[in-house]
């Protein structure tokens, strides 16, 4: 089942609007300095940050507005315009809630990334090598690291209005004075008074 | 599944172009620099050079030419308009948050480009051994692409679009000035509908 046939199948199951204007979703949220922590969770806090930090004011979508979630993206950023290894390459688990259900549960998410990365298929591999002997600080536009990525196998509908987040666990992970993001991305629908281009 | 054919179809028929299933398909991609700073891409375009700067005259399609979007990418530009890596120019912190509008309708809402590499492209990834005054190392040059999920988006014959853009700092949350002699490109890729003519003229 493709991604639109998902979420027209589950938009329909709920009673949901199903005449918006089709689209890429790209969602993410910002936590800053959040420092040495064993629990980060994204999409709950949305106070204090910008257009350049969030694009929600809470943490749902509007009524007429539903996306499925096909990709995760997890970066750790410092105040230096540096990319860092996201929670300094200890393990660590995501998990996704939609409503009162866990849809991702503890999915570690350093065997997609790091040296010792493991892609989940052929391709789907996140970048997995660094360069350590780099002085990113005298350099800061040398980028030595990736992103976390990781495609879902499955799609995973968030319906509208219906609260959501994202939850990273950990046992005391460093995540600096900068700050983390995580973007949630795949097909979705916008609000559309008429017809879709 | 859906094809991008299909999709160009789908939004002819409900448009009422009868004559653009005539058409010769291809591929095609459009871009443009924003080399006013004015926070807009595409807009501007009739006044830029062809192709230094942008391989449109105006922002719409003529008669029955179409593009179906399926990749959204965004770079910089020097001010010789050579096409350079965002991250390397801003820093990995950088963001750019987009709408994308056609016609009078915002088809990409608040969508992020992260300068460190966004959703998508790590399928593609771009690096290269660097030589620097202390030796050889391997740097990553990220992708700044947003791949449609579905069948894409489709700009039809004579409507207007354009991006609207804003770049910040995701960290400070402060909006991010350019540095000076750097202005931001946009490509929008996908399956183009080039007119044809079945008869001579």
């Amino acid at each position: 089942m493709s991604q639109i046939n998902k979420l027209g199948f589950v938009d329909s199951k709920l009673g949901a609007p199903t005449n918006g204007q089709q689209t890429t979703r790209i969602l993410f949220n910002t936590i800053k300095v959040p420092g040495t922590t064993s629990s980060l969770t994204f999409f709950k806090n949305f106070q204090g940050l910008s257009n350049g930090q969030t694009n929600l004011t809470q943490n749902k979508l509007d009524s007429m507005e539903s996306m499925v979630i096909k990709t995760i993206w997890l970066a750790q950023l410092d105040e230096e315009n540096i990319l860092q290894v996201f929670g300094a390459t200890l393990q660590q688990t995501v998990s996704i809630i939609v409503g009162n259900q866990t849809v991702v549960k503890n999915l570690p998410i350093q065997f997609n990334q790091g040296s010792c990365g493991q892609a989940f298929d052929r391709l789907h591999e996140s970048g997995g090598s660094s360069a350590d002997d780099v002085d990113v600080r005298t350099e800061p536009t040398r980028q030595v690291v990736q992103p976390v990525e990781i495609r879902l196998l499955t799609d995973i509908v968030i319906p509208p209005q219906v609260a959501f987040e994202v939850r990273i666990e950990s046992n005391n992970s460093v995540y600096g004075d900068g700050a983390v993001v995580c973007a949630l991305s795949g097909y979705g629908k916008i609000f559309s008074a008429g017809n879709s281009f | 599944m859906i094809t991008a054919q299909d999709k160009i179809l789908h939004v002819a028929n409900k448009l009422g172009l009868t004559s653009l299933k005539d058409m010769q398909a291809s591929t095609g991609a459009v871009y443009d620099v924003d080399t006013e700073l004015s926070g807009l891409l595409f807009t501007n375009s009739a006044r830029h050079q062809n192709p230094g700067i942008t391989n449109i005259t105006e922002n719409q399609f003529e008669v029955n030419e179409a593009l179906l979007i399926e990749t959204i990418s965004f770079y910089a530009s020097s001010n010789t308009h050579r096409p350079l890596n965002l991250q390397q120019q801003l820093g990995s912190n950088a963001i750019i948050v987009f709408d994308l509008v056609i016609g009078n309708k915002r088809v990409m809402k608040d969508t992020p480009i992260f300068a460190s590499g966004s959703p998508y492209t790590f399928a593609s990834v771009g690096q290269r051994l660097q030589g620097t005054t202390s030796g050889v190392i391997l740097q990553y040059f990220p992708r700044h692409q947003v791949y449609m999920e579905g069948a894409g988006i489709l700009i039809p014959p004579q409507v207007q679009y354009y991006v609207d853009y804003r770049v910040y700092d995701i960290v400070t949350g402060d909006v991010l000035t350019l540095p000076e002699n750097r202005s931001l490109g946009c490509y929008l890729f996908g399956t183009k509908v080039l007119l044809n003519f079945n008869t001579s003229i």
